[in-house]
C-alpha cells in the first residue's frame, strides 16, 4: 500500500471512530433517517390529510372543462392541482407515483355541444387514471360520475352526455406515499451527514488547531478530503441500506435498492462533503458553523423535493430548486428506486458530479491549512 | 560551537497596516540544548514558532531549521520535526493509544503495540491509554499531546506555551517530561511566558519584547548581565545593623518588605565569598544570614519595566 493511501486509511479510520463515538453523529447518520422515515409513515399511511390532492389534465380550450374542474372542487374533497398539458399523463402519473389522475379529453367542449346540437348518442369521457386497488382512485372515480350526472343533467335534464371511464396504470399502481418519501429522505439524510458535519468539523480543526497540526505531519490536504469523502460514503452506505430495510418492513415499501442508488449516495456524499468544507473555510468556530450550515441546509431541505413534489412549488422557487445539487440527487434516487430510469438518474448523477467537482476544486483551492 | 538545529537572521513578520509582529530578530539553536523564547502575550513568541514550523510566511529574512531553508526545503525536514501547538487540545473521542497510532501512521510511521506503551509509559499515561481523551485531566491531555509530538523520534521539537493554563503539579510533571526528552538528544524549542519554566528547563533564554529580542543568553548570564546581584539578608540586623555596615563602608539597605532586616547586594558572583567573611567577622546582631539569588523575573523587570503574570505585563 503506497504511503499517501495509508495516511488516507488512517485519517478515515480515526475520523471515522471519533464520529461514530460522538451522540451527534450517530443521531444524524442512523437514527435521524429511521425517526423521519417512521413519522412520515405515521402521517401519510393513516390518513391524516383531510383533503385528496387531486391532479387534473385539462385538455379542452372550451369552458365545460373547467366546468368539470371547478365541481370537483367544489365536492370539497379535493385539493386540485394542473398537470400541464404537453405533459403524458401517463408519465406524470410514474414521475410523481400518482395513485390517481383526472384527464378531460381534447375538444371536451365541442364534442358535448356536437352531440346536444345533433342529438347524437353515446358519452364523452372524462378519463380517470390510477390504481383501482386504492381507495383513493375509487373515491375520484365516484366523484367524478357524481359531477358528471350534475353536468348532464343541468345540461340537458334527460340525455346523459358526460360520461367517466377508469383507466388502470399498472407501472404505478404498486407504489404508495412512503416509496416518493424515501429517497427524498436518504437524500435529505446524505445533505444533513456531509454538509453540516463537514462544516462542523473545519471549525472544530479551526478552532483547534488541528489543521495547523496537520499541516507538520505528512498527510496532504487531497488526502484529508479524500479521507472524508470515504468515510461518509460508508457510513451513508450503511444508513440508506438501514432506512431502506425499516422503510419497506414497516410501511411495505415497494422502492428497489438499486446499484445506481448507492451511486448516486456516494456522488451526493462527495458533493456535499465538499460543500461543508468549501463553507468550512468560511467559518471560524463551531457555533458560527451552525449558523451557516442552517442557513444552507435548511431552505436546501425544504425546497430540493426531499418531502413534497417540486411541481407543486410556485414557478419562483421551482427556479430556486433548479440550482440546489439536492434536487438532483432526489430526483436521480426517485428516478432509480421508483421509476426505474437510470437514463433520467444518470443524468442527474451527472449534475451532482459536477456540483462535487466545483465544490471539491474550490474547498482544494481556498482551504489553508496555515497562516498568512 | 555545536551542530546549529535553528539558524534564524533578520526575521521579521509584519501585517498591515504597520504590526510588527516580529521585528528583525536573529538567533540560533544548538543540537541538544533547550532554547527558550520567552515573553509576555503578543511578545510574537508563536508567530516565530509558527514561522519556523512552516505554518507562517515571514515578511522578511532568513530562516534555516535543521539546515534547510524553511521557504524552499520545509518538506524534506517535515518528518524530523515535531509540534505541539499553543492550548493544543487532543482529539476528544480517540484514546491515548489510538491517538498515537493515528499520528505515527500521518508521520508514515509503522508503529507497534509495544512503541505504543513505550511512548505511554514515558508520558505517564499508560493507565489512562483506554480512556476517551475527554476524560483526561488537562495536565494528561497535554502530555499525551507532548506524547504525539515525539510520535516521528523528531530531532527538533517545537513546543508552544506547553504548561498554560495547567496547576502547578501538572506544570512540574510536564518539565519532567521535557527534561527527559532533552535527555534523549532532542532540541527543543520552547515558548513560554512562565519565567520559573525557562529558568528551570532553558540551556539558552530569549526574551521577547513587542516583536524584538531584548536580551539573549543562559539564565545565569543573564541575571548576572541585568540583575541587580545577590542579596545577603541579614535578619533582624535592623537599623543599628545598617549603620555598622555604612561604617565598614559596605553598601547597605533595609529591607522594603521587612524593614527589621537589612540587606546587602554583591553585584559579582565572584565578591560573595569575601563579604560573607567580613560580614562574618563583624559583631552586628542578627538572628540569620542567607542568600537570595535574583532570577529571570527580577531580569525581566529590570529590562520591560513592569512584572509579567500568566503572559500580562503588571505595572
Amino acid at each position: 500500500m503506497s504511503q499517501a493511501m495509508s495516511r488516507i486509511l488512517s485519517d478515515t479510520i480515526n475520523f471515522g471512530k471519533q464520529y461514530m463515538r460522538s451522540k451527534i453523529g450517530m443521531f444524524f447518520a442512523i437514527i435521524l433517517p429511521i425517526l423521519l422515515i417512521l413519522v412520515f409513515g405515521a402521517i401519510f399511511m393513516k390518513g391524516g390529510s383531510s383533503k385528496i390532492t387531486l391532479y387534473v389534465q385539462n385538455l379542452d380550450d372550451g369552458s365545460m372543462g373547467d366546468q368539470f374542474i371547478d365541481a370537483m372542487n367544489k365536492t370539497g374533497i379535493f385539493e386540485i392541482r394542473n398537470i400541464p398539458r404537453n405533459e403524458s399523463i401517463e408519465r406524470f402519473i410514474a414521475n410523481h407515483s400518482l395513485t390517481v389522475a383526472v384527464q378531460i379529453p381534447e375538444n371536451f367542449t365541442y364534442d358535448i355541444g356536437m352531440k346536444l346540437a345533433l342529438g347524437l348518442e353515446g358519452y364523452v369521457n372524462v378519463t380517470v387514471y390510477g390504481d383501482p386497488s386504492k381507495t383513493t382512485y375509487n373515491m375520484v372515480l365516484g366523484a367524478a360520475g357524481a359531477v358528471a350526472e350534475g353536468m348532464n343533467f343541468a345540461l340537458t335534464g334527460t340525455q346523459p352526455v358526460i360520461g367517466t371511464t377508469g383507466k388502470s396504470i399498472t407501472s404505478a399502481q404498486k407504489f404508495n406515499y412512503m416509496d416518493f418519501y424515501l429517497p427524498g429522505i436518504i437524500g435529505m439524510t446524505v445533505m444533513i451527514n456531509a454538509l453540516y458535519a463537514m462544516t462542523g468539523t473545519c471549525a472544530e480543526y479551526k478552532q483547534r488547531s488541528y489543521f495547523k497540526l496537520l499541516a507538520t505531519t505528512n498527510i496532504k490536504k487531497w488526502e484529508w478530503l479524500v479521507s472524508k469523502f470515504l468515510f461518509y460514503t460508508a457510513l451513508l452506505s450503511f444508513s440508506l441500506v438501514l432506512t431502506y430495510l425499516v422503510g419497506r418492513m414497516a410501511f411495505d415499501m415497494q422502492s428497489v435498492l438499486t446499484p445506481m442508488a448507492f451511486v448516486l449516495m456516494a456522488a451526493g456524499a462527495f458533493a456535499f462533503t465538499a460543500l461543508g468544507m468549501f463553507v468550512g473555510i468560511l467559518v471560524k468556530d463551531p457555533e458560527g458553523a451552525t449558523a451557516i450550515a442552517n442557513a444552507i441546509g435548511f431552505p436546501m431541505m425544504f425546497l430540493s423535493g426531499s418531502f413534497f413534489p417540486i411541481e407543486i412549488m410556485p414557478d419562483y422557487l421551482q427556479a430556486v430548486a433548479s440550482v440546489l445539487p439536492l434536487t438532483y440527487l432526489n430526483s436521480g434516487l426517485r428516478d432509480t428506486m421508483v421509476y426505474f430510469n437510470d437514463a433520467s438518474a444518470l443524468v442527474n448523477l451527472a449534475i451532482v458530479i459536477v456540483c462535487g467537482v466545483i465544490f471539491f476544486l474550490l474547498a482544494s483551492k481556498y482551504m489553508s491549512w496555515k497562516e498568512k | 560551537m555545536g551542530e546549529k538545529h535553528v539558524e534564524v537572521k533578520h526575521l521579521s513578520k509584519h501585517y498591515p497596516p504597520d504590526i510588527k509582529a516580529v521585528d528583525d530578530i536573529s538567533f540560533e539553536i544548538e543540537k541538544g540544548r533547550i532554547f527558550s523564547m520567552l515573553g509576555p502575550n503578543g511578545a510574537g513568541k508563536t508567530t516565530t514558532v509558527e514561522i519556523l514550523e512552516g505554518l507562517r510566511t515571514p515578511t522578511a529574512g532568513e530562516v534555516f531549521v535543521l539546515g534547510e531553508d524553511i521557504l524552499r526545503g520545509y518538506s524534506k525536514i517535515r518528518s524530523r520535526v515535531g509540534t505541539l501547538p499553543q492550548n493544543f487540545e487532543p482529539f476528544d473521542m480517540l484514546k491515548p493509544w489510538e491517538a498515537i497510532q493515528y499520528w505515527a501512521n500521518l508521520y508514515d510511521r509503522r508503529i507497534t503495540k509495544r512503541e505504543i506503551n513505550e511512548l505511554l509509559e514515558s508520558v505517564n499515561l499508560s493507565d489512562r491509554k483506554n480512556l476517551h481523551s475527554k476524560k483526561l485531566s488537562g495536565g494528561e491531555r497535554r502530555k499525551l499531546g507532548i506524547a504525539l509530538s515525539i510520535v516521528n523520534n523528531p530531532e527538533l521539537l517545537f513546543l508552544d506555551e506547553p504548561t498554560t493554563g495547567l496547576d502547578p503539579k501538572a506544570r512540574r510533571d510536564v518539565w519532567e517530561l521535557i527534561d527527559s526528552i532533552r535527555d534523549r538528544g532532542t532540541t527543543i524549542f520552547l515558548t513560554t511566558h512562565y519565567l520559573d519554566e525557562a529558568e528551570k528547563l532553558a540551556d539558552d533564554v530569549a526574551i521577547m519584547h513587542r516583536g524584538k529580542i531584548i536580551a539573549e543568553g543562559a539564565p545565569g548570564e543573564l541575571i548576572e548581565r541585568y540583575g541587580k546581584g545577590t542579596s545577603i539578608v541579614l535578619e533582624n540586623a535592623g537599623r543599628t545593623g545598617l549603620k555598622m555596615l555604612m561604617d565598614m563602608g559596605i553598601d547597605a539597605e533595609l529591607d522594603p518588605i521587612n524593614s527589621n532586616n537589612v540587606i546587602v547586594t554583591v553585584r559579582k558572583h565572584s565578591d560573595m565569598k569575601s563579604m560573607m567573611a567580613r560580614l562574618a567577622s563583624s559583631d552586628i546582631p542578627v538572628t540569620d544570614i542567607y542568600t537570595m539569588r535574583e532570577n529571570l523575573e527580577d531580569v525581566f523587570l529590570s529590562l520591560v519595566g513592569s512584572k509579567m503574570e500568566d503572559g500580562v505585563l503588571k505595572q
